[in-house]
């Protein structure tokens, strides 16, 4: 029996963004009024549902959302946004930049209306319009890493590598715990050919997310690569030894996670193996 | 995903019974002590049955909230993140963009019932 309320409370808290499912479980909670039993929480789930439907494209459901929002929090520029969002969802891009910039005219520092402008201009395909206005945005709030990362990926969108590294590094900077934003910054890294410092992150990664699949296979790449490089006389780069150990380490870890009993048939269990060893 | 836990019974009914025993000495001490107001009598503290219906209530109580409440989170911050997903990359909420062809897949389907 699965607590509708709980789960649409837990995607909140996550952030993941899985519309069939809110809309699935937040659909007969609204339609039958049973979402107003839930006191503060209903008006959060009338957002989260509104904006699902807005993804699924079952704009009724949306307008009910917002209809039941705006008749709660009349002109509030939260409800405003959501009504932007509505209309960039059916494609009227024009009519939602002029709601976003009513919003910001009546308060300079609203965040929401700001970062939707941004969404709103790479919508309309103007990206660089977009990156400057998120820059300008960042000036001010350094500390958001959600528009960091945001704007890491407008640059990867635009092939500038460097730019997305400098956001990236800003992102580390903020949540220095997180694996996953190590990764990112590790790939681009490597994207950029910058072998010994992506080697170094992806090491982080496995450091901060034991066995971490696609961390061992950048440890095993960027190894391989730097093994096949001459060796260099440099004391701070990292000697041929230890990236020799890095690279056994990868393979052992790699073949044991693959080769786990459960994993997987065993004909494919001793063609990974093979992959991974001639790689 | 997050399905809550079938509701523990047995704790209920502990908790329940705790309740009870502990509303029921209260109220017996407050019987004790208009008795003994109506006989003049000096306070010589509770008699002895009250404090041990009281105490058994708290222990009962003890019991009852450890099997009532949920599982414990794990502490290490380690295995939370190792539950963190890549697409959490690409969740941003506030930034979200609607020029996807989410609206035209599932404009016509029918939810699954399961999750």
């Amino acid at each position: 029996m699965v607590n509708a309320a709980k789960v649409l409370q837990d995607l909140r808290a996550s952030a993941e963004r899985k519309p069939d499912v809110v809309v699935r479980l937040g659909k007969p909670l609204i339609e039958s009024g049973a979402v107003l039993k839930l006191d503060a929480d209903a008006w959060l789930v009338y957002e989260q549902v509104a904006i699902a439907a807005l993804d699924i494209g079952d704009d009724t459901l949306a307008q009910k959302c917002i209809q039941a929002l705006e008749t709660k929090f009349p002109g509030s520029p939260r409800v405003r946004r959501l009504q932007g969002m509505q209309l960039e969802a059916v494609g009227k891009l024009a009519e939602a930049g002029l709601i976003y910039k009513a919003i910001l005219e009546e308060d300079e520092t609203n965040v929401l209306a700001a970062k939707r402008q941004v969404m709103l201009l790479r919508a309309m395909g103007l990206p660089s319009e977009a990156i400057s206005a998120l820059v300008k945005y960042l000036d001010i709030n350094y500390t958001d890493f959600e528009g960091w990362l945001q704007l890491a990926d407008l640059y990867l969108e635009e092939l500038m590598y460097a730019q997305a590294a400098f956001c990236m590094e800003e992102v580390l900077m903020l949540q220095p715990q997180n694996h996953i934003f190590h990764l990112k910054y590790a790939e681009i890294l490597y994207t950029q050919d910058n072998i010994q410092l992506a080697l170094k992150q992806f090491c982080r990664v496995v450091e901060l997310c034991r066995d971490h699949v696609r961390g061992l296979y950048g440890i095993k790449m960027c190894a391989s690569r730097l093994l096949k490089a001459a060796p260099s006389k440099d004391a701070t780069v990292t000697s041929q030894e230890d990236l020799e150990a890095m690279d056994l380490l990868a393979t052992e870890r790699l073949i044991a996670l693959y080769g786990a009993p459960g994993a997987a048939a065993e004909s494919s269990k001793v063609a990974a193996t093979k992959w991974i060893e001639t790689q | 995903m997050a399905v809550q836990q079938a509701p523990n019974h047995f704790g209920r009914l502990v908790c329940l019974v705790a309740f009870f025993l502990f509303f029921h000495s209260g109220y017996s001490t407050f019987e004790h002590l208009s008795y003994l107001k109506a006989i003049d009598g000096h306070e010589s503290g509770l008699p002895l049955d009250i404090t041990i219906e009281l105490l058994t209530s708290v222990a009962l109580f003890g019991l009852g909230i450890v099997l009532v409440a949920d599982d414990f989170k794990e502490i290490l911050m380690e295995t939370e993140m190792a539950k963190q997903s890549i697409e959490s990359l690409d969740a941003r909420p506030s930034f979200y963009s609607f020029n996807h062809r989410g609206r035209a897949v599932f404009k016509n389907v029918i939810l699954k019932d399961e999750l």
